[in-house]
C-alpha cells in the first residue's frame, strides 16, 4: 500500500518536472510567492535567513527539552519525566542542539556575512548552497518525526553500541537518529567545501590571506574540520543502519564485532565537532571585540596561527572522550597530554582578545555583553577541560555532572553566547533593521545569571557523585539542594530566550532602515548597504590593507573599486535541490520502517534528479549597470 | 608550438608521460603479487614493503594521471596531504585500540 | 604574453572559467573527504578481519588471478580516461568519446568479475551476515564496488552529453571531474589489493 502510494506520488513528481505544470495562472501565482523564493533561492543571503531561523527554532525545541529535564530534576523521587521517556528527551536535547541549532545558526551567519567579507557577490556553488540547507531540513525533519511516529531515540547524543543494536533499542528511535543525521550529514559536508572554495577562489582582488577578518579565518578551519571529521561520522552511522537494519556485525561481540569501533568512529567526528561550532565563535568575539573597542585586532598573525594549530590538534585528541574504555596508560598518556596541549593556542586568543580592548574605546552594547560574558565563561568552561583531560582524574569525572558542566560551560558559554553576539552585531546587516538595545541587555543579564545558576553548581554535583543520564538521584541534601537551584537556573535562560525572541518579532514591525554601517565597523561586510543587494557589490573593492574598510574611513576615501562597472552575472533560482533532499527524505523513510520499496523509489528519484541537473543547461541572468544606476538615483533622490 | 586549436607538441608529449606512468604501475603491482605469490618474503617485511609499492603507486596516480604535477595544484596537494594523514590517524588508531 | 596566456587556457580547458575552476577545487576537496571515509572503512575492516567465527578465512577465500585480472583491468581504465582527458585538450572529440567508451566498459568488466567473486564467497559460507569479517569485506569492498558503479552512470551520462554539445566550457570540466573520480576510484583499490587481498592471503 505505502509502495503504491509513493509510487503515485513519484509518477506525479517526474510529471511536475517534466511538463512544468499544467494550470498557468497558478503556477504564477506559485513562481512569486515568498516561498517559492525562498524553497528556490540560491542568493547566501537568503539562505542565510533558512539556516538561521531553522536553527531558531530548534535551539528552541531543544530548549524545552532542557526545561523538562531540569523539571525531572528538581526533585528528587519526581515522577514528572522518568525511564526511557527521560532517556528519549536526553538525546534529543543533545541531538538537537548540536546538529540542528547550533551547526545552522553558524551556517546562517556563515552565509550571510563570508562572503561580504571577502568582497565576493557569492558563495562558489549556488546550487549546492539551496541544496545543503534543505538537505539539513529534510534531516532535522526526519530525526524529529521520531517523536510523533514510534519514539524518539534514546541512547543518547552518542549513540554507543551495544545499546544502539536492536537487541537493547528494538524500536525505531536509534535508526531515525541514524538516518536523520546521515541526510542532514550530506548536508554539513557539501556547505563546508562550499565555504572553502569560496574562501579560496573568490577574493576580491588585494584581499590576501592575512587580510581577511577572523570570522572568515575561522569559517574557512572550521569548513575543513568538518570536511576531514564528518566522513567518520558517515562510516559509524552506515555501519550501524548496517547492524540495525541488514544484520551485519560490525558491533555484535558474538559474531567478532567490537563495540568499541563505534566509539572511536563516533569521537574521531565527534572531538573536532566541538572545535567546529566553537571555531566560528572565536571568529565572531574576535570581530565583535575589536569592532566595539575601536581597536584593530591584537595579534592578528598568531590568532590565525592559533586557530589553524587548534583545528589541527583537534583531530589528535579523541581518545580523551574513552579513557575509561580500558585501553591503557600509554595511549590515555599520549591523548592527554595532547589535549592539554590545545589549551595553550586557546589562551593566546584570549589574551589577544584582552589586549585588543585594553587601551580601547569600549562600547558597551549588547553585542559586546555578550563578547564580554563569552570571555570568562568559556575560559572556565576551558579550565575543567584541562582538568577532565588528566586521565587518572578523568577516572573521577568520567560519566558525571562535573562533564555536563564543563561542555555546557564551553557550549553555552561559549558557542551560544557567541551566536547572540553575532545575531546582535550583524541583525542589520542581514535584515536591514537592529535589534532593540533595551531589550538586548535585558536578554543578556537573565540569561547569564540564569547559565550560571544553573551549570556552577552542576560541577560540585559530579564531585559529589551524581552520574549524569540518570532521570533521579538519593534524597540527600548535597543533591536535592544543588539539584534545585540548578533548576531554578534555567527559569532565567528562559526568559531571555524568550527575550530574544521578542526582540526578534518587534524588529520586525518596524521600518527596514538601517545604514549601511551603524556600528563604525572595520570589515568590508559594512561596506554594502544594509541589508546587502542581491548582486552584494556594485563593483568589486581593491584591497590594500587589512581592516580596508576602517582604512578607508580614516582616510576619508571610498573603497577603490577593482574593475569598470558592468553587467553582472547572477545565477538562477532552481527547485531542484528540493526534490533531490525530498527524494533522500523518502528513502530515510523507508529504510527507517523497512519499506525497502519506498528506499528503493527514493533513492531512484535521487539519482534521476541528479542526472536531470547534469543535462541542465540554465547559464543564469544578467543585471546590467543602467539597473545599478537606476537603484542608486532613487536612493540619492 | 601550434597554437590554431590548442593542439600542440606539449599536448602529444603527455601521452608518453601517462603510457610510461602506467608501465612503472603495472611493474609495481606485478612485484606486489610476485612477492605474494611465491612467499619469497617473511610477513614482518611483507607488510612495509607493499605499504610502500602501494604508496609509491598512489602518488604516481596523483601525479600524473591527476595532474597533481601541474601549476595551480598547490591547494589539492595541500588537501589531500591534510586527507591522507587524518585518513592514517583514523584508521591506526581504529586497528591498534 | 597574451598568446602564451591563451595557449595555458587551450590547454587545460576544465579550469579556464572561474566555474571550472571552483569545480575542480571542490572536487579534490571532496575526495579528500572521501580519502578519510575509506580510512575508516580500512580501519574497521583491518581491525575485524580476523573474527571470521569459524567460517572460511581470508586465506582460504581469495584468488589472487581473479585479483590481478581485476587490477589489471581497473588500472587500464585509469590509463584510457587520462587518455581521454588528453583527447579533450587536443579538441578530439572522437578521441574523448573512444576513450571513455573503452573506460566504461573495462570498469564494466571489473565489476561483473567483482561480483561473480561475490557470489562464489557466498557459496563458500563467507555473507555479509556470516561474521564480522563479512561484515567488514563486504562493507569496504561494497563501497568500493559502489563508487565504481555510480562512476560507471556518471561517465555514461557524460559520454551522451559530449556527443550532443561538444566540447565546451562547460561539458570540459565535467568530464575532467568525473575522470579524476575516476582515479580515485582505482587510487582506493591498490589499498584494497594490497591490505585485503595481498595481506589476506599471506595470514
Amino acid at each position: 500500500m505505502a509502495t503504491l502510494i509513493i509510487v503515485t506520488v513519484a509518477v506525479l513528481f517526474l510529471g511536475a518536472i517534466l511538463t512544468g505544470g499544467y494550470n498557468q495562472r497558478f503556477l504564477d501565482r506559485v513562481k512569486n510567492s515568498v516561498v517559492w523564493d525562498y524553497i528556490t533561492t540560491v542568493d547566501h543571503k537568503k539562505i542565510a535567513h533558512l539556516y538561521y531561523f531553522a536553527g531558531i527554532f530548534y535551539f528552541v525545541v531543544g530548549g524545552i527539552e532542557a526545561l523538562l529535564i531540569r523539571t525531572q530534576l528538581i526533585s528528587p523521587g519526581s515522577q514528572f519525566l522518568t525511564g526511557d521517556a527521560y532517556n528519549q528527551v536526553i538525546t534529543m536535547h543533545g541531538t538537537t542542539m548540536i546538529f540542528f541549532a547550533a551547526m545552522p545558526l553558524f551556517f546562517g551567519l556563515m552565509n550571510a556575512i563570508l562572503p561580504l567579507q571577502i568582497g565576493a557577490r557569492d558563495v562558489a556553488f549556488p546550487f549546492l548552497n539551496n541544496f545543503g540547507f534543505w538537505l539539513f531540513f529534510f534531516g532535522a525533519l526526519l530525526t524529529n518525526l521520531s517523536w510523533f511516529l514510534g519514539g524518539a531515540p534514546d541512547a543518547g547524543w552518542t549513540s554507543y553500541t551495544s545499546l544502539a543494536l536492536n537487541e537493547f533499542s528494538p524500536g525505531p528511535g536509534i535508526d531515525y537518529y541514524v538516518l536523520g543525521l546521515q541526510i542532514s550529514g550530506i548536508g554539513t559536508l557539501i556547505s563546508a567545501i562550499n565555504f572553502i572554495v569560496t574562501v579560496i577562489n573568490m577574493r576580491a582582488p588585494g584581499m590576501t590571506f592575512l587580510r581577511m577578518p577572523m570570522f572568515t579565518w575561522t569559517t574557512f578551519v572550521s569548513s575543513l574540520l568538518i570536511l576531514f571529521a564528518f566522513p567518520a561520522l558517515t562510516v559509524g552511522l552506515l555501519l550501524l543502519m548496517f547492524d540495525r537494519l541488514f544484520g551485519s556485525n560490525f558491533f555484535d561481540h558474538s559474531m567478532g564485532g567490537s563495540h568499541l569501533i563505534w566509539q572511536h568512529l563516533f569521537w574521531i567526528f565527534g572531538h573536532p565537532e566541538v572545535y567546529i561550532v566553537i571555531l566560528p565563535a572565536f571568529g565572531i568575539i574576535s570581530d565583535v571585540v575589536s569592532t566595539f573597542s575601536k581597536k584593530r585586532l591584537f595579534g592578528y598573525n598568531s590568532m590565525v596561527f592559533a586557530t589553524a594549530v587548534i583545528g589541527f590538534l583537534g583531530f589528535m585528541v579523541w581518545v580523551h572522550h574513552m579513557f575509561t574504555v580500558g585501553l591503557g596508560p600509554v595511549s590515555n598518556s599520549i591523548f592527554g597530554v595532547a589535549t592539554m596541549a590545545i589549551a595553550v593556542p586557546t589562551g593566546i586568543k584570549v589574551f589577544n582578545w584582552l589586549f585588543t580592548m585594553w587601551g580601547g574605546e569600549i562600547r558597551f552594547n549588547t553585542a559586546m555583553l555578550f563578547a564580554l560574558g563569552f570571555i570568562p565563561t568559556f575560559v572556565m568552561g576551558g579550565v575543567t577541560g584541562v582538568m577532565v583531560a588528566l586521565p587518572a582524574a578523568d577516572f573521577q569525572f568520567q560519566d558525571s555532572y562535573f562533564v555536563v558542566a564543563h561542555f555546557h560551560y564551553t557550549l553555552i558559554g561559549g558557542t551560544v553566547m557567541a551566536i547572540f553576539a553575532g545575531s546582535y552585531y550583524w541583525w542589520p546587516k542581514m535584515f536591514g533593521r537592529k535589534l532593540n538595545e533595551t531589550l538586548g541587555k535585558w536578554h543578556f543579564w537573565t540569561f547569564l545569571i540564569g547559565f550560571h545558576l544553573t551549570f556552577l553548581p552542576q560541577h560540585w554535583l559530579g564531585l559529589f557523585g551524581m552520574p549524569r543520564r540518570v532521570f533521579t538521584y538519593n534524597d540527600v541534601p548535597a543533591l536535592a539542594n544543588i539539584n534545585l537551584v540548578s533548576s531554578i537556573g534555567v527559569i532565567g535562560m528562559a526568559v531571555g530566550t524568550l527575550i530574544f525572541a521578542i526582540n526578534i518579532l518587534q524588529s520586525f514591525m518596524k521600518k527596514a532602515d538601517a545604514s549601511a554601517d551603524p556600528w563604525n565597523g572595520r570589515t568590508l561586510e559594512w561596506a554594502v548597504p544594509s541589508p546587502a543587494p542581491v548582486y552584494n557589490f556594485k563593483q568589486l573593492p581593491l584591497i590594500r590593507a587589512f581592516d580596508q574598510f576602517w582604512v578607508s574611513k580614516q582616510t576619508g576615501k571610498e573603497i577603490e573599486p577593482a574593475e569598470p562597472l558592468g553587467s553582472i552575472h547572477m545565477p538562477s533560482s532552481t527547485y531542484l535541490p528540493f526534490l533531490m533532499s525530498l527524494a533522500l527524505f523518502i528513502a530515510g523513510f523507508g529504510f527507517i520502517t523497512r519499506g525497502f520499496a519506498m528506499a528503493a523509489v527514493g533513492l531512484i528519484l535521487f539519482f534521476i534528479t541528479m542526472y536531470i541537473r547534469s543535462y541542465e543547461h540554465d547559464p543564469g541572468y544578467h543585471i546590467e549597470p543602467e539597473q545599478l544606476k537606476g537603484a542608486e538615483k532613487e536612493a540619492k533622490a | 608550438m601550434e597554437k590554431e586549436n590548442g593542439a600542440n607538441v606539449h599536448n602529444k608529449s603527455q601521452t608518453l608521460r601517462y603510457v610510461i606512468a602506467f608501465a612503472v604501475m603495472v611493474v609495481l603491482t606485478v612485484i606486489a603479487f610476485y612477492l605474494v605469490a611465491t612467499n619469497v618474503v617473511t610477513v614482518q617485511l611483507l607488510v612495509p614493503i607493499l605499504l610502500i609499492l602501494a604508496t609509491v603507486q598512489v602518488i604516481l596516480q596523483l601525479y600524473f594521471f591527476m595532474h597533481l604535477d601541474q601549476k595551480g595544484s598547490g591547494f589539492p596537494i595541500l588537501f589531500m596531504f591534510t586527507g591522507a594523514i587524518a585518513a592514517v590517524v583514523s584508521a591506526v588508531g581504529i586497528i591498534l585500540m | 604574453m597574451a598568446q602564451q596566456e591563451k595557449t595555458e587556457t587551450m590547454e587545460h580547458l576544465e579550469s579556464a572559467t572561474l566555474e571550472g575552476k571552483n569545480k575542480v577545487l571542490g572536487f579534490w576537496l571532496f575526495l579528500a573527504a572521501e580519502t578519510v571515509l575509506f580510512a575508516c572503512l580500512f580501519g574497521t575492516y583491518l581491525a575485524l578481519k580476523g573474527r571470521n567465527m569459524g567460517g572460511p578465512t581470508a586465506q582460504e577465500l581469495f584468488d589472487l588471478t581473479l585479483v590481478a585480472v581485476a587490477t589489471g583491468l581497473l588500472l587500464t581504465s585509469s590509463l584510457t580516461s587520462v587518455l581521454a582527458v588528453n583527447a579533450m585538450n587536443l579538441r578530439k572529440l572522437k578521441g574523448v568519446i573512444f576513450w571513455l567508451v573503452v573506460t566504461v566498459l573495462l570498469g564494466l568488466g571489473f565489476l561483473i568479475l567483482e561480483i561473480y567473486e561475490f557470489i562464489h564467497y557466498t557459496h563458500m559460507g563467507h555473507t555479509f551476515v556470516s561474521s564480522a569479517f563479512g561484515s567488514a569485506f563486504y562493507t569496504l569492498v561494497g563501497t568500493h564496488g559502489a563508487h565504481v558503479t555510480f562512476g560507471l552512470f556518471w561517465i555514461v551520462g557524460l559520454i551522451i552529453q559530449v556527443a550532443q554539445r561538444g566540447i565546451t566550457k562547460e561539458t570540459a570540466p565535467k568530464v575532467f571531474l568525473s575522470t579524476l573520480y575516476w582515479h580515485f576510484i582505482d587510487v582506493v583499490w591498490v589499498f584494497i589489493f594490497t591490505l585485503v587481498y595481498l595481506l589476506g592471503k599471506v595470514g
